[in-house]
């Protein structure tokens, strides 16, 4: 385990310095964002309509107490964007984008392809594994965006339906209670839960051996490894950015 | 000239090659032989540096190469091409990009010449009507001839072959065995082949090494060899004889 850890730390050095100095192609880089995107875009964007259907119909039931339903999108679109949103978009790239790169360059590499790359000249790291560790961050950025997107969307919905709320007002107190630092929030935790996926779907892939059997174990140890993994990182960075923030704010 | 000094290679606890210690000339052909597990393609990778000896060294010409960068070896891997153990072709690239892959790296070729290079590597395994397909659209033997184009598209001056003819039918073992043959005929190419197949090491080696459970058990030339009174050195010309007395479509298994 702890021999584990040390190896994915120098594996992870390896893609830093590959991406930060040796720098790597665009055809590539753009090639994996587009595939990560298209992959994930579908289950994404249904995930977000939904998160934002449910969050609002809970916030419906408790503000409508309060007398406060016109805070309701403003609510709903706050939580999604700081905390579901990302979490949701994490776990699903991670059992579907983290398991296919796993499986991708554990292929790979028991079928002796990287082997053959290296002999051929190539650098694994620069044209295999950090355009897919740049990929996965870059496209999870932007599948943020169309899932919360897609919240607003249901949530506006179940509000016209269920609270009799209209789209004007239900979007009206989203800039009032949606604060700048929620957005950074929500970016800040997708960048690192990405960071983390990325990083450990192409190092569990990359160090496969043993064959067809090796390629399953890599893949089941990525899901399971990368949504440990994530929750720990949302506490870590949930305590730290309200931290940084009570701090500034006063 | 190449040269094994006490060559050691574990994984974990597991101990693959003991201190082997053996040369190559230039020119031959070296066959390597042994049963399977025994570390042979372990052994062609430490050449290449895809592993890294534990201890011992190896030399090439006048250089120790066992302790070269990954940037340094790239001039070795440009001498010394590998054909390995499965064809490793890249599934989303045709056979044609696969054999260019190489040369598009480590050759600054014009878009003719290196489509000149390829179409000739494709045809000395007989495939120059196959670039357009990709890897899976070809059968097993095909790929792996594909693979080997795609090492010899580089001209090395040393080949490496991981059992180049497992899995492929009579005929085209045949023709894999003449090309070897004939690139040491008429290039003067180093090729050092790994093999369970007594048979055609008989027929086309300069020499060979026997090799169990990271020993070295015996060395010599063909005709050294028959000679032999080592157990598994017998164990494997008593399946030449067999296989050459009973039909001759009997499959062994890779
Ligand atoms: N990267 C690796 N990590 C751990 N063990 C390995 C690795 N590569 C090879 N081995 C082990 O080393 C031993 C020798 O493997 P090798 O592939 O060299 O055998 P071989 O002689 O080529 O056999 P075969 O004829 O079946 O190809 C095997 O037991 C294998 O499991
Ligand atoms: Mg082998």
């Amino acid at each position: 385990m702890i021999n584990q850890i040390g190896l994915a730390v120098i594996f992870l050095n390896k893609i830093l310095s590959t991406l930060f100095k040796k720098g790597i192609s665009r055809e590539d880089f753009f090639e994996q964002t587009l595939k990560v995107t298209q992959q994930s875009f579908l289950t994404v964007t249904m995930a977000g309509f939904f998160v934002g259907a449910i969050m609002t119909i809970q916030f419906a039931l408790q503000l409508k107490e309060y007398a406060a339903l016109a805070y309701l999108g403003g609510l709903a679109t706050s939580g999604t964007l700081r905390e579901l949103g990302p979490l949701l978009i994490a776990f699903m790239l991670s059992g579907k984008v983290g398991a296919f790169t796993a499986a991708e360059l554990g292929t790979m590499k028991v079928t002796e392809q990287m082997d053959a790359i290296r002999c051929l000249g190539a650098d694994p790291f620069k044209e295999i594994i950090a355009p897919r560790f740049l990929g996965i961050i870059v496209a999870s950025l932007f599948l943020l965006l169309f899932g919360i997107g897609m919240s607003v969307f249901g949530g506006l919905l179940m509000a016209n339906i269920f609270a009799q709320i209209n789209a004007d007002q239900y979007v009206r107190h989203i800039p009032t209670i949606v604060k700048l630092s929620s957005i950074i929030s929500g970016f800040f935790k997708v960048f690192w839960f990405s960071f983390c996926l990325g990083w450990i779907a192409t190092f569990l892939g990359y160090s496969t051996t043993g064959g067809a059997k090796g390629v399953g174990l890599s893949v089941v140890n990525t899901a399971v490894a990368t949504m440990v993994v994530i929750v720990i990182v949302d506490w870590i960075t949930t305590t730290l950015f309200n931290s940084v923030l009570s701090m500034l704010a006063f | 000239m190449i040269r094994f000094v006490e060559l050691s290679k574990s994984f974990g606890s597991r101990t693959i090659l003991n201190k082997i210690s053996f040369e190559v000339r230039t020119g031959e052909i070296l066959f390597i032989l042994g049963t399977s597990g025994t570390g042979k393609s372990v052994l062609l990778k430490n050449l290449v540096g895809l592993l890294r000896p534990d201890s011992g060294q190896i030399w090439v010409d006048d250089q120790e190469i066992s302790r070269y960068s990954e940037e340094q070896y790239l001039s070795i891997r440009r001498q010394i091409g590998m054909v390995f153990q499965q064809p490793a072709l890249f599934d989303s690239l045709t056979v044609f990009e696969n054999v260019a892959f190489g040369l598009r790296r480590l050759e600054k070729l014009l878009p003719d010449e290196l489509s000149k290079r390829v179409i000739e590597s494709l045809q000395l395994v007989h495939l120059h009507q196959l670039e357009n397909r990709y890897p899976n659209e070809l059968s097993y033997g095909q790929q792996k001839r594909v693979s080997i184009a795609r090492t010899l598209a580089l001209k090395p001056k040393v080949l490496l072959f991981d059992e180049p003819t497992t899995g492929l039918d009579p005929v085209t073992t045949t023709t894999v065995n003449e090309l070897i043959f004939e690139l040491s005929q008429k290039l003067k190419t180093t090729s050092i082949v790994v093999s369970h197949d007594m048979k055609c090491a008989i027929d086309i080696a300069h020499r060979i090494i026997v090799l169990d459970k990271g020993h070295i058990v015996d060395q010599g030339t063909p005709d050294e060899l028959k000679k032999s009174e080592q157990e598994l050195v017998k164990e494997f010309l008593r399946e030449v004889l067999q296989t050459s007395q009973s039909a001759p479509t009997k499959e062994k298994l890779p």
